[in-house]
């Protein structure tokens, strides 16, 4: 048998829809969707008729309070916005930028320091990724070493020659003395 | 001091979705006569939804008032996607409903089709106690099924508009009519039902 009406179905007999040939032989043989559609048709009809006394408003009147409300709301979100720069906003930026002043003057006083400072040696146990090269400054900065240096590259010859002429300058010290 | 005067709203024709548009624009661009013509175009109708949601003339004024201001606020916003009509209805359907639920008891959902058999509504009511009954038991429809049996019957707005206004579908549209409908037959039906409703 075929199914009952779905309430789509019934929403359109009650509109007048002009039901399908299967739909209509379905309700003519159907007491209950029969029985059910009659007893919507009969709410629906009073629904209909019912009329309802709506009393209204001075339109003139009605549109000038919406103008003013729209007017007073949209000044109270300006004020608002106003507010929010004036007070909150502004003492918010001027902290924050002499924060940001605070963080740039402490970074460039330490950038400056490390500058100044020789390179730190490297944890123990850590091996630099590259073979690091023993500075300018450093061997420069070690007068005792680059003597020792000097003279480790000495030959005899010369070696004897420096010890003379040491040994000639004490002479003329002790002399003068 | 307010008095019922005799202004005329514009019928609302699908042609006028184009010169709704134009109004929007100049009044976007600050041309306040647009308002006066925007406002002169829906303002009965969308009064006419709020004051059957709450009967009395006041609160409708107090509802469509915030129709208008919520409507011409986010008027920027609107996208065109519908018409300005449907877009109207749809903000006054949504805060009227909202209202209603905010200063109502709870409305119990009628959801399941019983198809029980019952007689006729006439048989058993008489005619005037029968219509102020019948509008106390559409009252008691849960609000959305209301909106909808009102924008269907009192405004006569089709089903594809009202679809387009709640945002489902025509089927669903057409099933809450059933259901509101079949509400209302209960509660004809049952007297107990309609004196706890009351």
């Amino acid at each position: 048998m075929f199914r009952h009406l779905k309430a789509e179905d019934f929403v359109n007999l009650i509109e007048g829809v002009e039901l399908t040939a299967k739909h209509q032989a379905h309700i003519d043989s159907c007491a209950r969707c029969r029985a059910t559609w009659e007893s919507m048709r009969t709410v629906h009809a009073e629904i209909t008729s019912l009329e309802t006394d709506i009393s209204e408003p001075d339109w003139t009147q009605f549109r000038s309070s919406v103008r003013d409300e729209l007017l007073s709301r949209s000044i109270q979100r300006d004020s608002v916005v106003r507010r929010w720069t004036g007070w909150a906003i502004r003492p918010a930026v001027a902290w924050a930028l002499s924060m940001l002043m605070a963080i740039g003057i402490t970074t460039v006083t330490v950038l400056w320091k490390i500058d100044g400072r020789a390179p730190t040696p490297a944890p123990a146990g850590v091996e630099p990724a590259i073979p690091v090269e023993p500075a300018a400054e450093v061997i420069e900065s070690g007068p005792e070493k680059s003597l020792f240096d000097d003279v480790v590259s000495l030959g005899e010859e010369e070696q004897e020659q420096l010890r003379q002429m040491l040994e000639s300058a004490a002479k003329g010290a002790a002399y003068r003395q | 001091m307010m008095e019922r005067t005799v202004t005329a709203s514009m019928p609302m024709t699908l042609g006028n979705s184009d010169a709704d548009a134009e109004l929007v624009e100049r009044y976007l661009a600050g041309d306040m006569t647009a308002f006066d013509e925007l406002m002169i175009r829906y303002e009965r109708q969308i009064y006419r939804v709020c004051y059957r949601f709450v009967e009395n003339r006041e609160d409708a004024m107090d509802l469509a008032q915030e129709v208008f201001i919520k409507a011409f606020e986010h008027l920027g916003a609107f996208r065109r996607e519908s018409s300005l009509k449907t877009w109207l209805y749809r903000i006054a359907m949504n805060h009227c409903i909202n209202h209603v639920k905010k200063h109502s008891p709870e409305f119990i959902e009628v959801n399941e089709y019983t198809g029980s058999v019952r007689a006729s509504v006439q048989s058993q009511l008489e005619e005037r106690e029968q219509r102020e009954q019948f509008r106390r038991l559409v009252k008691q429809l849960p609000p959305k099924q209301k909106a909808i049996l009102e924008l269907r019957i009192n405004e006569q707005l089709s089903y594809e508009e009202i679809a387009k206004i709640s945002g489902r579908s025509v089927s669903t549209i057409k099933a809450s009519v059933f259901f509101a409908l079949e509400k209302l037959r209960k509660l004809v039906k049952d007297p107990n039902l309609r004196k706890a409703r009351s």
